[in-house]
């Protein structure tokens, strides 16, 4: 889910726009089914991280039967404070640890 | 392609399915574009089927909670009307299911020996048996049977003087166990020609030997059984835990066959291929050839049974019976519920409308009324679970089964799958009428819709079934209380009420020598007199009904040997005895501490024994000479008690003559203790079993229990099965009345502005309360016709089942047919006590 909302945060996109761009992310390790996809894409509209959007970034590309979807403000919160959990556990974890030879 | 994956598209719930599902397919079209080569396919599929055996559970779970979370809201607001409805689903599963797991280990779970659908238990009629040779060459010869066997059961003691154990036995012809395919844990069964050797059961080898493996070769010895009353056995085998065929046998006894002895029951395995029809007609023909002249008595006839259904017996058409009365109990409550929950789907016009027009789909909408049905069932069920464990734990103490492996249990596959099925059917029962009036939803109907006719007539037939299965019930109980209620007040010649009945057997203890026995007695009776509340105590070496065995023999009266050599019983009696159990002494008294002391030569005669030679009012003082030779002078006469049971002394007047003598040398048969208690026996079962066992620590005591409890056992329908039935009769028709209260309370409020119109035209509360009770009791008249036509044709039925259920009279079907509508009428007047209070004027302008 946040890797959508990752994705979401550089533009809007529709469902296989955001497959494809997660793939790409994660050099091809995660590749979301669509039932995968549309369930997290459900949850996060039923939070109100993401919305549906009513524009069409562009009118040649458009295809009537895809939606789009952009992050709301609330959902870049979200994202943030989520970054943030993150890196703290990998500070805590560096510290622990030490620091992994090969990020 | 496309097509294969739309389908797996429909696994998904609905609300999702509509909301993703087209961008769902076009994304598969991407991929499928994306995916080059056959291999590159392959893969494609296998993700998209593990993503979609990932997701659907996942959505459905989503769903699913939401619908629950909304179900659970719903019911919240109406706490009775949900509360009730759980509670009757749930014991409608929980009696489904506990009388299920008892008719499962009766008659469908098969007995643990082999192939037990061969196995035939041979009723009336005992083969040749004089002597093993006889009895051998009988079955070895037999044609419709592949082999038989023989078994005498009965109580002895066994142990040494000081530590008597009662045990149930079992003498047995020496291929007992090879028949019954049963193979010991160790050691042998018997071989041909075996004497004095004993096999032990499971259970008494773990107590009495702690399990050894030395117990082979020991010896043990068996009191009280005759001819040997001091026998010397040899164990040389242990069966199996869970083998203790016949009743809870503890030990098996090598054969000793004697002339004429009629105490052996046979079974047998019937000829591979033979059918049971073809078996028993072979049979009949061996039977009739053996004993050309025998006379059948109608109730004694020989049968050959399958040995599961003569092991089920008495209890199978009980709980046949009763599980037919369980399923009603199912259909009345399903029907109840279906009308409970379509009266509120109506309720829910307005809710469900508002929902289909932001664009809830009709699936949606059926989708969350079938889970608030299956929540419902999957809660009833748990509470049914409940009651079915606590109703199974009754039963197996009420009734227990003949062998363990037949035990009463849920935990079984086959109930547990019975039980699951039966919720899951029952929530389709009553919701796929609500789900199908939701189908039916006009989304701008909404406001100020009369409610929909074909629903208004649905909800009517639910009720008049109800009332027809709720007759056909109440019918059924009826005549098994009847029945059962005639059998209590036979005259039995004596009275169970108020009796505490206690077993001792002296044979082998240090009270079991001849001298000692009488004084044992003396003591017991002593302390039972004197503990609180009893009124008076005796004891007999027989009692009625319950005794399997007897005395007896041809005597002569005055002199003047019985007619044909008909036989007497002798039944040895203490002082007191008809006092205490209730018999009525018509002329004459009976005997005194004093007689049973000295042992004098005096007898008490039954009716049909002194009507045999005069009126039995002049019977006393004349002298009988018993079959053991003894001369005796009548002192009393005594209203005949029934040792048969049954209606055999209605029906077949062979009310056997009876001699009571004083029993002097008591405690070697079924020694019973009796007290006469004030107040309930129950409390004061421990109080007896303490004094009876203080006198004697080494004589066993045993089935300390009331009259009734005995008499109980002894019928073929315990108390248990008639309160039982009483019990759903009573809850049906309380079913049957909230279906009908709830359809009429409905309909007031859906008229609520039609009956302010009227009430504001001048109509009085009364006029329109009496038309409701008139239409609600055309309903409930079309179900109680309904109802008294099933119960009439399923009276045979019923007769075959319970003996003594007899036919209705007019009389009876109408006192039930108006007692039915009356109550009805007065439950609709009640859920019309509304109309009373209506505010005319706040009714007009709400609307």
């Amino acid at each position: 889910m946040f890797h959508i909302l990752l994705s979401l945060g550089e533009g809007e996109r529709h469902g296989y726009a955001l497959k494809r761009e997660i793939a790409k992310r994660t050099n091809g390790n995660l590749k979301l089914g669509p039932g995968v996809l549309y369930g997290s894409i459900n949850k996060l509209l039923e939070l109100g991280l993401i919305e549906e959007s009513d524009e069409r970034p562009d009118p040649h590309l458009d295809d009537e039967r895809r939606r789009y979807y952009r992050i709301t403000p609330f959902g870049r919160k979200a994202a943030r404070a989520e970054a943030a959990r993150m890196r703290e556990l990998a500070d805590i974890a560096a510290v622990t640890f030490g620091k992994a030879r090969h990020a | 392609m496309l097509s294969f994956y739309r389908f797996l598209l429909r696994l998904y719930p609905t609300a999702f399915r509509e909301e993703y599902a087209k961008e769902m397919e076009q994304q598969f079209r991407d991929e499928v574009a994306g995916a080059q080569g056959g291999l590159a396919l392959v893969w494609l599929w296998m993700r998209l089927l593990f993503d979609i055996a990932a997701s659907v559970p996942a959505q459905l779970a989503i769903e699913v909670r939401s619908d629950c979370q909304h179900s659970l809201r719903l019911w919240a607001q109406r706490p009775w009307h949900t509360g009730f409805a759980v509670v009757a689903l749930g014991v409608a599963i929980g009696a489904n299911t506990g009388v299920f797991s008892v008719v499962n280990a009766l008659l469908l779970r098969s007995l643990p020996f082999r192939d037990p659908e061969h196995l035939a238990a041979m009723t009336f009629f005992i083969p040749p048996h004089d002597s093993a040779t006889e009895f051998d060459s009988w079955r070895q010869h037999s044609g419709y049977l592949q082999d038989a066997a023989l078994f005498e059961d009965g109580d002895v003691n066994i142990g040494n003087p000081q530590h008597m154990l009662r045990a149930h036995i079992a003498m047995t012809s020496w291929n007992f166990f090879s028949l019954l395919g049963s193979k010991p844990v160790i050691g042998r069964t018997f071989a041909p020609n075996d004497h004095s050797v004993a096999v032990i059961s499971y259970g008494m080898w773990q107590e009495l030997y702690a399990g050894n493996d030395q117990v082979l070769g020991k010896t043990l010895h068996l009191y009280g059984l005759q001819p040997h009353p001091d026998d010397l056995l040899t164990i040389v085998g242990v069966m199996p835990a869970g083998f203790n065929y016949p009743a809870n046998t503890l030990l098996w006894k090598a054969p000793e066959y004697s002339h004429g002895n009629n105490g052996w029951t046979a079974i047998g395995r019937v000829r591979p291929g033979l059918t049971w029809p073809q078996a028993r007609a072979a049979f009949i023909a061996d039977v009739h050839r053996l004993q050309p002249d025998r006379k059948f008595r109608a109730d004694l006839l020989p049968r050959m049974t399958p040995l599961q259904d003569e092991l089920a017996g008495r209890i199978k058409y009980a709980s046949l019976l009763l599980m037919a009365g369980v399923v009603l109990i199912l259909l009345i409550a399903c029907a109840n519920l279906a009308n409970l929950t379509l009266a509120r789907t109506a309720d829910r016009h307005h809710e469900l409308s508002i929902r289909s027009a932001v664009g809830a789909s009709r699936a949606r909408l059926v989708q969350q009324v079938l889970t608030e049905c299956l929540l419902l069932a999957v809660i009833s069920a748990a509470l049914g679970l409940v009651i079915a464990i606590w109703a199974t734990s009754l039963a197996s103490k009420v009734q227990p089964a003949a062998l363990p492996s037949q035990a009463y249990t849920i935990l079984d596959g086959r109930v547990l799958v019975f039980m699951v099925g039966l919720s899951m059917v029952s929530a389709v029962l009553f919701g796929i009428l609500p789900a199908l009036s939701v189908g039916r939803l006009h989304m701008f109907a909404a406001r100020g819709s009369p409610e929909l006719r074909s629903s208004r007539i649905a909800r009517d037939a639910l009720v008049a079934a109800q009332i027809t299965l709720t007759i056909v019930l109440l019918t059924a109980s009826v005549s098994v209380v009847r029945a059962l209620s005639h059998e209590l007040h036979i005259d039995r010649g004596f009275k169970s009420e108020g009796l505490v009945t206690a077993g001792v057997a002296l044979d082998g203890t240090v009270r079991g020598k001849s001298g000692q026995r009488l004084q044992y007695f003396d003591e017991v009776l002593d302390r039972l007199r004197h503990l609180p509340g009893v009124r008076n105590a005796s004891a007999s070496e027989f009692l009625p009904l319950v005794s399997g065995k007897f005395l007896g023999g041809p005597y002569a009266f005055d002199g003047h040997p019985s007619p044909r050599g008909t036989a007497t019983d002798v039944l040895p009696v203490m002082a007191d005895y008809f006092a205490t159990t209730g018999g009525h002494i018509l002329y004459g008294r009976e005997f005194s501490d004093a007689e049973v002391r000295s042992d004098a030569k005096v007898v008490i005669v039954n009716e049909t024994f002194a009507r045999s030679w005069l009126p039995p009012g002049d019977a006393v003082g004349h002298m009988v000479t018993g079959p053991e030779g003894t001369v005796r002078r009548i002192i009393g006469v005594v209203r005949n008690l029934d040792f048969m049971g049954k209606y055999i002394s209605e029906v077949f007047d062979v009310d056997p003559p009876e001699t009571f003598i004083p029993a002097h040398n008591p405690g070697g048969f079924d020694s019973t203790f009796v007290a006469k208690v004030e107040g309930r026996p129950e409390d004061h079962v421990a109080a007896v079993r303490t004094a009876v066992e203080s006198v004697d620590r080494g004589v066993p005591v045993y089935q300390v229990e009331t009259m009734q409890q005995r008499l109980d056992r002894a019928f073929t329908r315990p108390r248990f099965y008639r309160t039982a039935l009483v019990f759903f009769a009573s809850f049906a028709l309380l079913l049957a009345l909230i279906g009908i209260y709830a359809v009429v309370s409905y309909a007031v409020t859906q008229r609520r502005h039609e009956m302010g119109v009227r009430l504001a035209l001048g109509t009085t509360p009364m006029h329109l309360r009496t038309k409701f009770v008139r239409q609600g009791l055309g309903t409930v008249v079309l179900g109680t016709v309904a109802g008294i036509a099933c119960a009439a044709s399923a009276e045979k039925l019923l007769g075959s089942l319970i003996e003594g259920a007899r036919a209705f009279d007019v009389g009876t079907y109408a006192l039930i047919s108006i007692s039915i509508c009356f109550v009805a009428a007065s439950s609709i007047w009640v859920a019309t006590r509304r109309i009373a209070r209506m505010d005319v004027l706040e009714v007009l302008r709400s609307d």
